[in-house]
């Protein structure tokens, strides 16, 4: 079984482990079905920090340009760096190599369509098609470009995000922000870009090497160092982002850990208080299932309403193109702002929560107390998906009487704002259960009575 | 059939047809399997495709844990002397169809010592390839390619400490230079700079697609005999794309024929000590009139250069070289260098006082007439077979030698039938004293292919 572990090839892309299942012919492949399905074109290509990365871009740019596409390679770069250069650079499409959160023996490629945004479940169906047939787009020798070379990619994104918050009061404030960077694509732009905001930056763990000091996902398990950075250097903030820096976490004044749920609803929060200031009208805040009923609450104080999309990034920003949301994103640290793009973006998130921080003139701390308190757990349990799909009917018919949404497994929501989140991971054979209450109590004994339906029987 | 060629050669083809990236990041995987990691150094020539084919060979050897030296556009004799020097390669792979048009590009595997791999390393690769079980090293020994432009200052430091530069200087030559858009282009005119000539180019921006196919023979090298012609110059050299071969041009704008390249050389190193001289079988017999000449012994090897150094390694060989123009200065490198073999050369006028076309005057008259003929690959070898079994029925007076091919040899004449080792055709070579018996033997010997094909 251990090659079907260390390969996923799915409509999210293609992950594997290097030196045993992600090889260069591979990736070779891979990038010839993109140029296929592009049909040429100027393709974006960037990489996070893995040791990884040199070999992987090598295979993808062969790839790339074995199928007549012109690649302009921007380097190391966030993830959403990539996504803006394709749409800044009316790229035909752009790929990114990074694993984002996975461990650093992992890396992937990600797929982006023209308008910046990441294939969608029907175009990563055609492109696996495009791989499984493997009749590729092979030009003559002549018609082969040249790869590009475009170093503005970083100052385009940084100056993208600074042009929609009010630069000059954030600087005002002078902030003190620890960067964590895991040493991944962050690294080589974060600190400047908190720099350019006014802020007096303490950046750990920000070389670009792929060599990540804890695992690469922003959870409050791996934000110790951060932590101990923010009291040691008196912060007003800790930030935090994962590989590819496309999600973001926060640690407080105090230099707690604040779940990765409040990136996103400080995010609303702002924006939404900004719109409503500048007396535009009411549009559509667009999270996923999973996320904190925390953006309800938020929404609510500026009458705003809240769109539930599928789990995925590609799924809430359809919905947010869709409805004309003006934020959005994931409770997994996953902040959207379309004013910047139709992506997640850390360097985005961390402006919103600044220029909140601006406005409010009140620690982050004092910020996150004012708002209604819940408690979530986010399991994994490992489960067959035969398994899962019976849990989630057993679900659907023993809590047939509360309110529920099944269109990504299954969402019970109960009447005192208790909910239960139950879905197959496309990923990975388990079962993903995230359950929120207002108090520690309520949510420990739902997740229990919902664990005893999956080891039940 | 596509044309795609994988022998010991490594592996050639069109690029866009057979020759796919993923092709080539696999050849490079088993390379990197074969060398079991170390550093392997990579160069590439002009053509289009190389910067593609270069990404897929530094994916594949960099997955295998090995450490890339990459040394950019660079003669592949350039990258052989680099690796010969370099203590800690294990070989090296150029990208480079040589002679070939420009839709073609091939790899070609260079051993530890800087040698093109013989036959039987060959067919390991070749074994290696074909089993699919590469080396994959993992995230924390995958070493980024590291960079080395200075591969070709050093090959022509080496070339000028081999020469009397002093000498070649004092001549003050006029040389025209056709560099194809090849990979000679960025270091030729420097380097006859520094045997003080004056150097009018042509062809010389790498950027550029090639101006003709890139086979240095008189065929192609209508351009620079009008150059050498307007320019008044002593000499005129063509390359091939990647620095291996030579042709040349006279002081009155005579195109001489690729085989005079290596027999001008041969003559003149014998001449100054008498040993052997290793060539293929398909070289001018004129070879072998050479080394008599000087008390010398003349040794005749298959077509290719692996199989031409192998014999001078064994032979203790002062000269080699093919009859395309590539030559061979074991003193050097064990490679076809055409740099070289123009500073030695303009080394023999300088020391004799004499033009290139006294040179070519020692060289004795042979003509000789190649023809291509087109056969599928997989019909080659019983084709050869059935002109072998008619020849050896009735040899019509002639001597057998089945070396490589068929080689029919009378005194004064030779015919030669064989496979290409690069394309899926047969090459008819035949060689007599007068343009006219050469075309008589050419056209019986074309008649007798045809018919057997």
């Amino acid at each position: 079984m251990k090659g079907v572990q260390t390969l996923k090839i799915s409509i999210s892309g293609v992950r594997g482990v290097v030196g045993d299942s992600l090889t260069p012919t591979l990736l070779v492949e891979f990038a010839q079905s993109f140029g296929t399905y592009t049909n040429g074109g100027t393709v974006v290509l960037g990489t996070d920090t893995r040791t990884s990365r040199e070999m992987a871009k090598h295979a993808v740019l062969a790839g790339l340009a074995a199928t007549g596409c012109q690649v302009v390679d921007i380097g190391i770069c966030p993830v959403p760096t990539v996504q803006l250069a394709v749409e800044r650079l009316h790229a035909a499409g752009g790929i990114c190599i990074t694993a984002s959160h996975n461990p650093v023996e992992w890396n992937a490629l990600k797929f982006i369509r023209s308008d910046g945004v990441f294939l969608s479940t029907y175009q990563a169906e055609e492109l696996l098609d495009i791989y499984h047939q493997g009749e590729f787009r092979l030009v003559d020798s002549a018609s082969i470009p040249r790869v590009r070379f475009y170093a503005g990619a970083l100052e385009d994104h940084m100056r993208a995000v600074i042009s929609c918050v009010d630069a000059d009061l954030v600087r005002q404030r002078r902030f003190r922000v620890v960067a964590d960077c895991c040493n991944g694509a962050g690294s080589v732009v974060t600190p400047e870009f908190l720099s350019r905001l006014g802020c007096d930056v303490i950046p750990i763990n920000a070389e670009p090497n792929g060599l990540f000091p804890h695992p690469p996902e922003p959870l409050k398990e791996n934000l110790g160092q951060l932590c101990a950075a923010v009291k040691e250097y008196d912060a007003d903030l800790g930030v935090v982002q994962d590989a590819d820096a496309d999600r973001l976490a926060l640690v407080s004044d105090q230099g707690e850990p604040l779940t990765e749920e409040l990136t996103v609803s400080l995010a609303t929060w702002l924006v939404l208080r900004r719109r409503q200031r500048s007396g535009l009208p009411p549009a559509p805040v667009v999270v996923n299932l999973s996320t904190t009923s925390l953006i309800e609450d938020i929404a609510g104080r500026y009458g705003y309403a809240v769109i539930r999309s599928l789990v995925g990034e590609a799924n809430v920003v359809e919905a947010m193109k869709r409805s004309g949301a003006v934020i959005g994103g994931e409770g997994n640290g996953g902040v959207i702002w379309p004013d910047v793009h139709y992506g997640r973006d850390s360097l985005a998130g961390i402006a919103a929560v600044l220029q909140l921080l601006a406005e409010e003139r009140k620690p982050i701390s004092a910020l996150v107390g004012s708002l209604p308190h819940y408690h979530m757990e986010k399991l994994k349990e490992p489960c067959t998906s035969e398994r899962a799909q019976q849990v989630l009917k057993a679900l659907k018919e023993q809590y047939a009487g509360v309110r529920m949404d099944t269109r990504d497994g299954v969402k019970l929501m109960f009447d005192d704002g208790a909910w239960v989140h139950a879905r197959a991971s496309r990923t990975e054979p388990v079962l993903r259960l995230i359950v929120e209450a207002r108090s520690p109590a309520r949510m420990a004994e739902l997740r229990d009575r919902i664990r005893s339906h999956i080891y039940g029987g | 059939m596509k044309p795609l060629k994988l022998s010991m050669l490594g592996i050639r083809g069109v690029v866009g047809q057979a020759l796919t990236p993923a092709l080539a990041v696999d050849f490079a995987r088993a390379f990197g399997t074969y060398v079991e990691g170390g550093t392997v150094l990579v160069s590439r020539d002009t053509r289009p495709s190389g910067e593609m084919l270069r990404s897929a060979v530094l994916s594949g050897l960099i997955a295998t844990g090995c450490q890339v030296v990459d040394l950019g556009v660079c003669p592949t004799p350039s990258l052989q002397l680099a690796v010969a020097e370099d203590d800690n390669a294990v070989g090296g792979i150029a990208i480079s169809a040589g002679h070939n048009a420009a839709e073609w590009n091939a790899l070609k595997f260079v051993s530890g010592q800087g040698l093109l791999l013989n036959s039987y390393q060959g067919e390991e690769l070749l074994d290696v390839f074909h089993l699919g079980h590469f080396v994959g090293a993992p995230w924390n020994q995958l070493r980024p390619a590291r960079e080395d432009r200075a591969a070709v200052r050093r090959h022509i430091e080496r070339v000028l400490g081999l020469l009397d530069v002093d000498k070649i200087r004092s001549q003050r030559y006029r040389v025209a230079v056709d560099c194809c858009n090849g990979a000679c282009c960025t270091f030729t005119p420097d380097f006859l700079q520094a045997l003080g000539c004056e150097v009018i180019t042509i062809n010389d921006e790498p950027d550029q697609p090639f101006p003709h196919d890139p086979e240095p023979n008189p065929r192609n090298m209508s351009q620079l005999r009008a150059l050498v012609k307007a320019s008044g110059a002593d000499i005129g050299f063509a390359h091939d794309a990647d620095g291996e071969r030579l042709a040349l041009v006279t002081e009155d704008c005579q195109a001489l024929s690729e085989e005079y390249t290596l027999a001008i050389v041969a003559d003149q190193v014998l001449a100054r000590s008498p040993g052997t001289v290793v060539c293929n079988v398909s070289t001018t017999l004129a070879i072998d009139e050479i080394a008599e000449r000087h008390g010398s012994r003349c040794v005749r090897t298959r077509v290719g250069q692996a199989h031409v150094v192998g014999e001078m390694l064994n032979t203790g060989a002062v000269v080699g070289g093919e009859g395309s123009g590539g030559v061979i200065f074991p003193k050097l490198n064990h490679a076809h260098d055409s740099m070289a073999t123009a500073g030695h050369i303009l080394g023999f006028m300088a020391e004799l006082g004499l033009p290139i076309s006294a040179l070519a005057g020692r060289v004795p008259a042979y003509h000789a007439v190649k023809r291509k003929i087109g056969c599928p690959p997989e019909r080659v070898y019983s084709v050869l077979n059935r002109i072998r079994e008619a020849v050896e029925e009735e040899p019509d007076g002639y001597e057998v030698d089945l070396t490589e091919g068929i080689r029919l040899l009378r005194p004064g004449e030779a015919l030669h039938v064989r496979a290409s080792i690069t394309e899926p055709i047969i090459r008819v070579i035949a060689e007599a004293r007068t343009e006219e018996r050469a075309e008589e033997l050419a056209e019986q010997l074309t008649a007798r292919t045809l018919a057997a094909l």
